[in-house]
């Protein structure tokens, strides 16, 4: 899973201290409000892996490969998929597929990358018991053919 | 011999300028003294649900109001406003609600310093934006934006509690400047309407205030509406440069002489007189500075966007041997704000003097005639800006709607994600008008300010800011012809 970079990454190591200290701040005053904009973590225990091909990733058709896991690594069959790709700046056009299960656990999606750039893929899954979750991962850099 | 309007003694040529203070339904909201207040709470509302969800909402640009409202629609109503119209942003300002809000307890005492009455700091801060802009990316993160947003907030507050009139307006927000230097291409002016009414007024209630009527009998006279915060006596004003359309001076006047005035767009930067608050254009390095930034800022912002940076990025990289953005950019930024213009506009000024005769320092040459950038580099904002609004330009519905159920109101409905814009072909041929109006208007500023040199030579003197402008426009073009590319802050990636 390509790791999500932090501002701290990028800027020089006494500037990125900095503003991770405000940043850190922030979230502590304020964190009794934020619980609405937090990622929760589900209860299940579901992990899920995700392969891309073709790597480096072009735009035009991804296929994206997830395999869905219990907390017993047991592979999660009959789950609905819907993948979605953003592009990192507001205002771009968003991308929807649905996955299909090829076999158990292991579901495939072709996604349209329609513009070079990092995309953020989000996947959203809704198990057979009605358990919905959602996880995202990032493909940077996204080539022309 | 003049034109005749019908059934008109009145020449066409004294016809009656639109005055947008006499238009229908708009005249009476104006008119009213809270009118900029009215039009500022909703924006504030706005601002406050920007910050809000940018620091709680999902750290995903497309999906957060902050990174959609602040980064598409605003940066793009802002310019299309700004042509169509005028520095209507100003007005409906939200910062100086709260500003004003909080001059009601706290009364500023300083005069802002006068070594800082110059455009210098705001200069610096809005490079330094856009600097950060790129550093930081913040078109991808809701957080910083937010951020951005409330130290706004703030520091309107602070420089306005402490520093009397409007010092943040006229010496620090960068906003404010950008506004300024594009409205002197507005089609719109606010403007005394008979200046013969004005030369018997002994008040002086536009720039003075309006005070109590029998302020005679008191101590300290009250003012009941205050005049010109930015000192521009309206008699003496000329154009929009440092104007926020607050209308102040409007509701101050006693003769109902101050309007909103129709123009030619761009005309104030082909003349150089005595400007109330302002001054002699070419006598300003500051302000001739803002229009270089403005001008070739708007190129490097876009050039920010587009695939070509990254290469430039990882040679530049490559020959700093670092891996750090921050050094890159400040080489890009180096490049392309100061060494550039320096170099271009030296090179103008040089043919000027040589070929066109003109007996002046190549800088006094390069001030005058960077005014005549304006228009060119109004023409690249808003084609860059225009391009994220129109093809993202119902991209906030969804948002919107997705914000509401994050606060356990779905009463939007469910989240409309597929709603975007204008197919980006389509928005193409109007970056293309935009570029191209910007260069007619660059063209035509340049060429007035060429036939106002006193050396009989106005083609010599007007060939190479043409020829400048020209190559900028080029420039643009190319830019804009560039596959968009928006990429995260790592060096190399991809």
């Amino acid at each position: 899973m390509i790791p999500r970079t932090t501002f701290a990454d990028r800027a020089p190591a006494t500037l990125g201290h900095r503003k991770s200290f405000v940043k850190g701040y922030v979230c502590l005053v304020l964190l009794s409000c934020a619980l609405t904009g937090c990622q929760g973590r589900d209860k299940s225990g579901i992990t899920i892996d995700h392969q891309l091909s073709p790597l480096p990733a072009r735009v035009g058709p991804e296929r994206i490969t997830l395999i869905l896991r219990d907390s017993t690594g047991q592979p999660v069959s009959g789950a609905q998929i819907t993948v979605e790709g953003d592009m990192s700046h507001a205002g771009m056009a968003p991308v929807f597929t649905q996955a299909k299960e090829t076999e158990g656990g292991q579901y495939q999606a072709d996604l349209d990358l329609s513009m070079i750039g990092d995309w953020i893929i989000l996947v959203h899954s809704t198990l057979r018991n009605g358990e919905k979750i959602d996880r995202q991962f990032e493909v940077n850099g996204v080539r022309a053919q | 011999m003049d034109l005749v309007a019908p059934d008109s003694a009145e020449p066409l040529s004294q016809s009656r300028p639109f005055d947008l203070i006499d238009a229908p339904i708009i005249a009476s909201l104006l008119h009213w003294r809270h009118a900029r207040t009215l039009v500022s709470i909703p924006l504030l509302i706005i601002s406050v649900a920007m910050i809000a969800h940018g620091l709680f909402g999902p750290e995903i640009a497309p999906k957060n109001l902050a990174t959609t409202l602040g980064w598409v629609h605003f940066r793009g109503a802002l310019v299309l406003v700004l042509l169509g119209a005028g520095n209507f942003f100003c007005f409906a300002c939200p910062f100086m609600l709260v500003r004003n809000l909080a001059r009601k307890v706290v009364h500023p005492s300083w005069n802002w310093p006068r070594r800082l009455r110059n455009k210098w700091l705001s200069i610096g801060l809005l490079v330094t934006i856009l600097f950060c802009y790129e550093l930081f990316g913040l078109w991808a993160s809701p957080f910083w934006t937010a951020c951005l947003i409330l130290a706004y907030f703030a520091g309107a507050l602070l420089v306005d509690s402490l520093f009397k009139h409007a010092s943040f307006c006229k010496f620090v927000c960068p906003i404010g400047q950008f506004n300024f230097a594009a409205s002197t291409v507005s089609p719109l002016e606010v403007k005394v309407r008979d200046a013969g009414v004005c030369d018997g007024c002994h008040t002086k209630d536009c720039i003075r205030g309006r005070r109590e009527s029998n302020a005679a009998a008191l101590s300290k006279p009250i003012v009941i509406q205050r005049g010109c915060e930015l000192a521009l006596f309206q008699p003496l004003k000329s154009g929009n440069m440092d104007c926020t359309f607050c209308l102040d001076c409007v509701h101050a006047c006693p003769h109902d002489n101050v309007g909103i005035i129709s123009r030619l767009p761009g005309e104030e930067l082909m003349a150089d007189p005595m400007r109330s608050g302002v001054g002699l254009f070419s006598r300003r390095k500051d302000l001739a500075a803002l229009a270089l930034v403005f001008t070739f800022g708007a190129l490097v912002n876009a050039f920010g966007m587009v695939s070509p940076v990254y290469a430039f990025e990882d040679w530049i990289a490559g020959v700093l041997h670092t891996t750090h953005k921050a050094p890159v950019l400040g080489v890009i930024f180096g490049l392309f704000l100061l060494l550039e213009p320096a170099v271009l506009l030296g090179v103008a000024a040089w043919v000027t003097k040589v070929w066109g005769n003109v007996k002046r320092s190549l800088l006094q040459i390069a001030v005058r005639h960077s005014y005549g950038l304006v228009p060119l580099g109004f023409g690249v904002w808003l084609a860059h800006y225009a391009f994220h609004f129109l093809t993202g330009l119902f991209t906030f519905i969804p948002v919107t709607q997705s914000a509401a159920i994050d606060l356990g109101w779905p009463i939007l409905g469910s989240p409309r994600w597929r709603l975007t814009g204008f197919p980006p072909n389509v928005v193409h041929v109007f970056e293309i008008g935009f570029l191209g109006l910007g260069l007619v208007g660059s063209l035509l500023v340049n060429y007035r300010l060429a036939t106002s040199e006193p050396t009989g030579k106005p083609l010599r003197v007007f060939f190479p800011w043409a020829l400048l402008s020209v190559v900028l426009w080029i420039a643009a073009m190319w830019l804009m012809a560039q596959p968009m590319e928006m990429r995260g802050m790592l060096l190399g990636s991809g």
